[in-house]
């Protein structure tokens, strides 16, 4: 990528950003809100609040790179921004990085909101920080890389289906694996939480913060399945769109 | 003058549950410097040339040359030098006027105090200075189409392509995209314009091409296109014209109820006939042909 590339995407995730921020700031409180949604159930009911923090990161993440990817991805076609862009110098995978780092901005504190209060209550460590920011990071590109793919298959669909369809994802990938909850619970059927991107990435930071025993093989295969869903979704995804209609 | 657009034998079929053939070897040559405007019914291909040549979608055969560019083969070229405002394109509600204008001119690889000042210079040709602060939800129909075509305006690029600017638009709103868009000619823009309404072309262009059903039927200014027409006048008639004579002469009319309108070769025919009709009664009035009725005998339109 060139400069020029990375200028265009600053431009782009801030022209997609910025508005809201300044005139929907509700936004952000929206972000850190659906995510915080089980946490209540978990204080209430008696669950461990630490791995719920936890849980909150990354479905905070994940949510924000499903909406991206499919719904903010149609609208723009939906409002014709995307046509006007793709007649402009402008290379593809900064408007596709533009469009994705957008939410994530927006979510930024709601992540770092959960990641201190996970820090205060003993979820995650000093030591398992930096692990768990990879981790997030990872997850967040995992499932926008899904949504890309999605949206890509089902340019015809109205943006309100894709909507819909984005919320069900989030919820589905966010709040049914064990993201808010171990995996231990699973029993034999643990190995579950390495298939979707939110339990694995909750997985492997409770492992680094002491929480879940794994052993080092594990640990690394689900870091190359966190690494491989990425890799996986973006080069489909990438083999499949098009930025020019055939 | 030089050439802005080139496109030869262009032609674009649709392939799926039914095969469609939206172009049909479209030549046409667009000079620097010139507003020229597609007109067309829907469905003509007008959309399908704009997307061609705006490096949005492939063709099936033919070339396209921009400024010398090959819009397949020298994409990335060919974009530094267009902008486009589609078809039905809508705002995002939450963005100002000057967010379009000033992030679109930085995608276009300014600085950002040479965005800022493009960005000021295209709000203000297109009267949205004042306004430039007030998010799209909060404007009119007619405004947010000024707000897109500032931000076009605002990239400094070599032409203009605009689909169908002012559908949608009230009257008054229409002839303010109009001004805008003589405006920016006047300063050496070139301008690609597709549009139905015949007013516009007629009004705006320095010459169009007549499209329909994928192919070009004529071509030149407004007034070389109403020349295609052997007849020069229309006689606006109420009531019935079987008492004056009209079929012996062969007269072209088109019947709406108890309106029709007489196409007739000359003035003097024009008002022969108009004196007729006053003589019997009927109320009458004449002017020169329009654009839309060359048009409509070009296409087909209307019965006898």
């Amino acid at each position: 990528m060139n400069l020029k590339a990375l200028k265009d995407v600053v431009t782009i995730t801030t022209l997609k950003a910025l508005p809201d921020l300044k005139r929907q700031p509700m936004m952000l409180l929206l972000v850190g809100l659906i995510s915080a949604l089980p946490l209540y159930f978990l204080v209430v009911l008696g669950g461990r609040i630490n791995l719920g923090l936890i849980g909150a990161m990354v479905s905070a993440a994940s949510f924000i790179g499903m909406s991206a990817a499919i719904t903010d991805m149609s609208w723009d076609r939906y409002v014709k921004i995307r046509e006007m862009v793709v007649a402009m110098p402008v290379h593809p995978m900064s408007y596709a990085m533009g469009v994705a780092l957008a939410p994530l901005l927006l979510s930024t504190p709601s992540l770092v909101f959960f990641g201190v209060l996970a820090l205060l209550v003993g979820g995650l460590t000093i030591s398992s920080l930096l692990w768990a920011i990879v981790a997030v990071i990872l997850c967040w590109a995992s499932v926008s890389s899904i949504g890309f793919l999605i949206s890509t298959y089902l340019q015809k669909a109205t943006p309100y289906t894709l909507n819909s369809m984005s919320n069900v994802l989030g919820i589905l990938l966010g709040f049914i694996p064990p993201v808010y909850y171990p995996e231990e619970i699973l029993g034999s059927y643990s190995w579950v939480a390495a298939i979707f991107p939110t339990s694995n990435a909750a997985s492997l930071i409770r492992v680094y913060s002491g929480s879940l025993a794994l052993p080092f093989e594990a640990v690394l295969a689900r870091w190359l399945i966190l690494i491989t869903t990425v890799v996986v979704f973006g080069t489909i995804t990438a083999a499949k769109s098009r930025w020019r209609e055939p | 003058m030089e050439e802005a657009v080139r496109s030869t034998d262009l032609v674009k079929v649709y392939r799926g549950k039914e095969t469609v053939e939206a172009l049909k070897g479209v030549s046409i040559s667009i000079k620097k410097g010139e507003l020229f405007t597609l007109l067309g019914p829907n469905g003509a291909g007008k959309t399908t040339f704009l997307r061609i040549i705006s490096t949005q979608l492939l063709p099936t055969s033919g070339e396209v040359h921009m400024f010398g560019f090959d819009v397949v083969k020298e994409a990335e070229e060919v974009r530094k030098h267009i902008a486009v405002v589609p078809q039905d394109v809508a705002t995002y509600g939450t963005m100002t006027p000057w967010e379009y204008s000033y992030y679109f001119s930085l995608l276009r690889g300014m600085s950002k105090p040479e965005a800022k000042a493009t960005a000021e210079t295209a709000l203000k040709a297109v009267g949205l200075w004042e306004l430039k602060n007030r998010t799209c939800a909060t404007l009119s129909g007619g405004e947010k189409k000024r707000a897109i075509i500032a931000s076009a305006l605002a990239s400094n690029a070599d032409i203009l392509m605009l689909d169908e600017p002012t559908s949608g638009l009230d009257v008054v709103a229409r002839r303010n995209v109009w001004a805008v868009l003589r405006e920016l000619v006047e300063r050496g823009k070139t301008i690609l314009l597709t549009t139905h309404i015949m007013e516009e072309a007629e009004m705006v262009s320095d010459r169009l091409a007549i499209i329909h059903k994928g192919g070009v039927i004529a071509e030149g200014s407004p007034e070389q296109i109403k020349g295609l027409s052997r007849e020069r006048f229309r006689v606006v008639v109420e009531g019935n014209l079987s008492n004056l004579g009209l079929k012996e002469n062969g007269n072209h009319v088109a019947k709406f109820g108890s309106k029709n309108i007489v196409y007739v070769k000359d003035e003097a025919e024009a008002l022969e006939l108009v004196g007729k009709s006053l003589k019997s009664g009927l109320k009458a009035e004449t002017a020169a042909i329009t654009l839309e009725d060359v048009f409509v005998k070009l296409v087909g339109g209307v019965a006898e």
